[in-house]
């Protein structure tokens, strides 16, 4: 393997406000893993889009077996071979599996018996089970994947990128995964893993390039290094574990009792969840996306409407209430979708400060907006929580992900006198904008609220909780103190699997 | 009450021309809000081709050649300058107008009595015509309406059963999917609209060619945006746009019956209102389901 | 002075010269001698004070229009209805006038009418508000249905209910003198409705960014899920921003029928509503810029009308200058964002290249 198959060099990529790429060099040879490692932002996904033909570099040149190549499309990088997956699907939900499958590389009129036909053969051939008639809407996230897959395998590639693959798989799919990457490469092709995760690269990769703020910063045989190396190249500093000194709450500050919810699509999305969280407590709720957290996180705001059961706050029901009433009873809620939901990206800073105070009499007199109050608490919020920011009136969408992440939780902190739900609350940060979020979920723990912690990252759960659960198809598995959990115990829970079924022989 | 089915199958004609164009750009996620302006243009052009050469076909051409102009502004403003499809189609849909105004007086001048062409005759078609009561009531009718008809079973073939119409559907739902397989979202888009152009402007050429034999200023009169509603109330299916159109031309048709037959108890103006009452009550009474996902949105690429 | 506010400035004034130039270049089909044609419209608008202030006579509707429109854009809703809201608003106010008469002080009345006309435009806009919160209903279809029914209802009743004493032509008598709105400028038909769309503009500016409602409509507008996690009914938003929308519409029924024509009469403003919307949209919605908007398409009017009385020119013109107006503008809003690119790209180079 002389000629690599795949080699950049010096590519370099700008966008309005920042340097996606800076010269970046690094080469992919066949029967070959490589893990594109780094944190959010640093700058991997960029390079194999230019690579796969999504964007154009403004500097640096491309070579295909040694051959200069100019891929200016998908279409030229399909023609080289190369396929990718990108990290939020490229499918179009309301068609079939077959229909997601072949658009675009047919013509004239479909023959669906024969399609139909050639989609399960490739199937098999792989071990995928996926039923070529259905919508990719009713799919759950993991199968939508093997579709994305099934894309690219039936264009026949020999290169196959796959951009963070287990953000939304648990432990057993992303091991599925990595056995399915391996088979891939030992065929004769490579495959390139583009991830944040230390445990993924050290499991699947042959080698490993670690990217930084656009640059390349090293390029290793993964067996010639070890996680610590990898983390300290990732993030350029020594990173301290976080000081979480826990202890015991007083008194139940919420409870959920009982409650079922129905999602817009007709789905029972909960079934009969019922948990209580003391004041001074974190609840942190592990499960694999699409199990019912935004859903809960939903009705206890009350944008999703609740078929039975209660919510209570310091004993008082809110299940009758609204929206804008629950918010006035102190929950605040930093729900998983910054840009659609937290936060309106055309508005300032200071108005998305204000966003849910309209109503408050504090910051207004009669329908008038103080514009002092208006200016202070929002120039408080940048300086409390260190926003990096022109001020209060530049508008949010020129933020850094971490700094918008601030202003949302800077607001619903202030907002959540006695509950803060956080969902997802670190998702695309980078470590040290991950890092203040913990600490400030921390600390206000340790004000005597009630924290409900949603994530996917069973790290970020075993780290703050105080009592984890696990929530899977809408039921609430198993409550368990922090000190009694173990993470392969959650990883399975996480999966389904009960714990009678994970000590049977 | 034979005349009246067989004048609301004529009446249906440009709406269902427009309707189906409308479904076409509409499923590729394009609103073409210009549609009142191409009709009209396309009324303008049709009916000076024919008055200047005597020939329908050329007078049908000219409508489509001016509508395709049209569409290519529209086009490249809204896709490839990426700017607002509401805003874009408004500004035309003035500007048409007062072109189209202009250029009559140019070419035309002031005259006295109203400038007239024959009106496009009917085509019988052999034999089928000649079946008692059905006969000459859907064979007996001009060939923009046999077209209009066979257009909207071709849209639905070509959307439904062939690779074209599913990218063409993709790119309305989602085109990043379309654009990963690395098929330019932009030049699907700007096809739909060039032939929503074509037929949007031989649909307004119907009402001075087929139907009324000359040329006014508000000889449109807002039917454009009739076939635009249609398109949704058909829920974006060329099928559902034959139904549509067909209920507008049924109330069309009796409006101008009861208009000529001196109204009855009701006055005139309930007759001429009647198609719009008829497009909110439905577009009240419609339930949003097939929208495709990404309508009106411009598709920008994070380049 | 900031390099964007700057591209703004040029870029108006180079679309507005493109767009007459353009015109202009349309009447060598006519067999005019555009410069000679725009010379005499120049000088005609600037000596003549009558003529001048015809401008802000011509304007004074489209400001409401255009306000109609802006601001129930800012709720990302489309009130493609004005027209018919100002046909409403326009037989309220003749109606109201002629069922006064002289009986009360002019003052009081017109007071009265002005609301009684806001309150009917407000009812026909707000019924599109009501649907869309209720059922929703497509917006920009149900107020674009709704002028072609205001226009049979007016058509109907001029013909009947409120037609003249002579029965000749559709149209109403004309209303008592005590009725009208009063002139500013002696010698113009400059009237006082005026300075009540200045007045109006800037309240709408005042109410969308400096209220508590109007920061919920525009949060609504630009993102209606996070409104709803913000405890903001969004169908509540639909159905004032409609009922407001509505209500500003007709007033200028009021200013054209109580201000300019002092009767209804059929086939007058016609456009007023498209033109309200193109207005809006060169503003960008912003209440202040829809002043100088509409100021700049009164004075395409007014030209427009000089242009037919002193070169022969047909007054299509009009349509013709407006639509290459508004084209220039967009294509210029295409060019500006491509500079802004441009320098944000150039800035982020110099900086790495250190």
């Amino acid at each position: 393997m002389d000629t690599p198959f795949v080699e950049l060099k010096g590519i370099s990529k700008y966008f309005a406000k920042v340097v996606a790429n800076n010269n970046v060099s690094f080469s992919i040879h066949k029967g070959e893993v490589l893990a594109l490692l780094g944190e959010n932002g640093a700058g991997k996904s960029t390079i194999m889009k230019i690579l796969y033909g999504l964007y154009q570099a403004e500097e640096g040149e491309i070579f295909i077996n040694g051959r200069k190549t100019n891929i200016t499309s998908p279409r030229d990088a399909m023609g080289e071979k190369i396929g990718m997956i990108q990290q939020h699907f490229a499918l179009v939900p309301p068609h079939t599996v077959t229909e997601n499958i072949v658009m675009g590389s047919l013509h004239g009129i479909l023959n669906n018996q024969d399609l139909r036909q050639r989609i399960i053969d490739l199937a098999d051939h792989y071990g995928f089970d996926v039923d070529p008639d259905s919508y990719v809407k009713d799919l759950p996230v993991g199968l939508q994947q093997k579709v994305e897959i099934l894309k690219a395998l039936y264009q026949n590639v020999e290169l196959l990128i796959m951009d963070e693959p287990t953000a939304v798989l648990t432990p057993q799919e992303a091991d599925n995964l990595m056995q399915f990457v391996r088979q891939f490469v030992e065929k004769g092709n490579a495959a390139v893993f583009i991830t944040h995760k230390m445990n993924e690269v050290m499991k699947v990769a042959d080698r490993v390039v670690v990217m930084r703020n656009g640059a390349v910063l090293g390029d290793l045989e993964k067996n010639g290094t070890n996680e610590h190396e990898l983390s300290s190249l990732m993030v350029g500093k020594e990173i301290f574990p976080l000081e979480n000194r826990r202890r015991s709450h007083s008194g139940t500050g919420f409870e959920v009792d009982g409650l079922s919810v129905t999602d817009q699509r007709g789905h029972k999305a909960l079934d009969n969840i019922g948990f209580t969280i003391g004041k001074g407590e974190i609840l942190g709720i592990a499960g694999v996306s699409g199990n019912g957290q935004q859903e809960l996180g939903d009705a206890i705001i009350g944008v999703l409407a609740a078929d039975s059961g209660d919510i209570r706050i310091d004993g008082e029901s809110i299940c009758h209430l609204t929206v804008r009433e629950r918010i006035k009873k102190g929950i605040g809620y930093v729900h998983a979708d910054r840009h659609a939901v937290g936060l309106v990206l055309d508005m300032s800073l200071g108005e998305n400060m204000f966003l849910k105070s309209s109503f408050d009499r504090v910051a207004a007199k009669g329908i008038v907006i103080d514009r002092n109050r208006f200016n202070d608490y929002a120039d408080k919020a940048i300086s409390d929580y260190s926003i990096k920011t022109s001020g209060r009136e530049e508008q949010v969408k020129g933020l850094s992900g971490g700094n918008q992440q601030k202003v949302v939780v800077a607001r619903e902190v202030d907002i959540g006198r006695k509950l803060i739900i956080f969902d997802q609350p670190t998702r695309g940060l980078d470590l040290g904008a991950i890092d203040y979020v913990h600490k400030t979920i921390l600390a206000e723990r340790d004000k005597g609220k009630s924290i409900l912690l949603i994530s996917t990252e069973l790290s970020e759960i075993f780290a703050l909780s105080d009592r984890i659960a696990v929530i899977y198809n809408g039921k609430l598995l198993q409550t368990m103190d922090r000190k009694d959990a173990a993470i392969e115990e959650v990883g399975l829970l996480m999966a389904g699997i009960t714990e009678e079924e994970q000590h049977e022989p | 009450m034979i005349n009246i089915i067989a004048r609301a199958l004529l009446m249906s004609t440009p709406l269902l021309i427009g309707a189906t164009a409308e479904v076409i750009a509409e499923r590729a996620g394009v609103m073409i809000i210009a549609v009142e302006g191409i009709f009209l243009i396309g009324a303008w052009g049709g009916f000076v081709g024919v008055y200047t050469t005597g020939s329908y076909l050329m007078g049908f051409f000219l409508a489509a050649l001016l509508g395709l102009c049209v569409a290519l502004i529209y086009g490249w403003i809204t896709i490839i300058l990426k700017q607002h499809q509401i805003v874009t189609g408004t500004a035309l849909n003035i500007f048409i107008a007062g072109i189209v105004a202009f250029f009559h007086r140019v070419i035309f001048g002031v005259p006295l009595l109203p400038l007239t062409i024959e009106p496009l005759e009917k085509l019988p078609i052999p034999l089928l015509s000649k079946i008692p009561v059905i006969g000459g009531l859907l064979f007996d009718q001009s060939i923009l309406t046999y077209i209009a008809f066979l257009l909207a079973l071709a849209a639905y073939f070509i959307l439904f059963k062939t690779a074209v119409g599913l990218v063409i559907r993709s790119v309305g739902e989602n085109p990043v999917a379309v654009d990963v397989v690395g098929i330019s979202v932009e030049k699907v888009r700007m096809l739909v609209i060039l032939i929503a152009g074509v037929l949007g402007g031989i649909a307004g050429s119907f009402y001075s060619v087929v139907y009324l034999g000359m040329y006014t200023e508000g000889i449109i009169g807002g039917r454009g945006w009739i076939a635009f509603a249609i398109c949704f109330l058909g829920n974006w299916n060329p099928i559902g746009a034959i139904i549509g159109a067909l209920i507008f031309g049924v109330a069309e048709s009796i409006a101008i019956y009861m208009q000529s037959s001196g109204g009855g108890f009701l006055p005139n103006e309930v007759f001429i209102a009647l198609p719009y009452i008829l497009t909110i009550i439905l577009t009240i009474s419609r339930k949003q389901f097939n929208v495709p996902a990404k309508l009106g949105v411009s598709y920008v690429k994070e380049n | 002075m900031n390099p964007n506010m700057r591209d703004l400035i040029v870029s108006s004034f180079l679309s507005i010269f493109l767009g007459l130039f353009v015109s202009g270049l349309l009447m060598l089909f006519l067999g005019a001698n555009p410069f000679s044609v725009y010379g005499r419209l120049f000088s005609f608008l600037v000596r003549d004070g009558y003529t001048f202030a015809d401008i802000f006579v011509k304007a004074t509707p489209l400001i409401f229009t255009a306000l109609a429109f802006a601001f129930t854009f800012k709720a990302n809703l489309y009130n493609i209805g004005a027209q018919g809201q100002f046909y409403i608003g326009a037989l309220t106010s003749v109606a109201a006038s002629l069922l006064l008469g002289p009986r009360l002080p002019g003052i009081f009345s017109l007071f009265l009418i002005l609301i009684v006309t806001a309150l009917a435009g407000g009812i026909w806009g707000g019924f599109v508000g009501f649907v869309k919160a209720r059922f929703n209903a497509n917006d920009f279809l149900v107020s674009m249905m709704s002028v072609y029914v205001a226009l049979a209802l007016m058509n109907y009743l001029l013909r009947t209910v409120l037609i003249e004493a002579k029965h000749e032509y559709p149209q109403t008598n004309p209303i008592a003198d005590k009725l009208f709105i009063p002139t500013i400028i002696h010698g113009t038909r400059l009237h006082a409705g005026f300075i009540l769309a200045i007045l109006v503009a800037i309240f709408c500016w005042w109410f969308l960014y400096k209220t508590t409602i109007g920061f919920r409509i525009r949060v609504v507008g630009l993102n209606p899920v996070a409104a709803g996690y913000a405890g903001i009914e969004s169908g509540r938003i639909y159905i004032i921003a409609f009922l407001i929308s509505g209500a500003l519409a007709g007033m200028a029924g009021f200013t054209e029928v109580n201000g300019v024509q002092h009767m209804l009469v059929q086939d007058f403003n016609t456009t007023i509503g498209s033109e309200g919307i193109g207005i809006a949209i060169l503003a960008n919605a912003h209440p202040i810029g829809i002043i100088f908007g509409a100021i700049l398409f009164g004075a395409l009017k007014v030209g427009g009308s000089i242009l037919g009385q002193t070169s022969g020119i047909p007054s299509s013109i009009i349509g013709i200058m407006e639509g290459f107006v508004m084209i220039f503008v967009l294509l210029s809003f295409w060019v500006r964002k491509k500079l802004e690119l441009r320098r944000d790209i150039a800035k982020l180079k110099t900086g790495v290249k250190r």
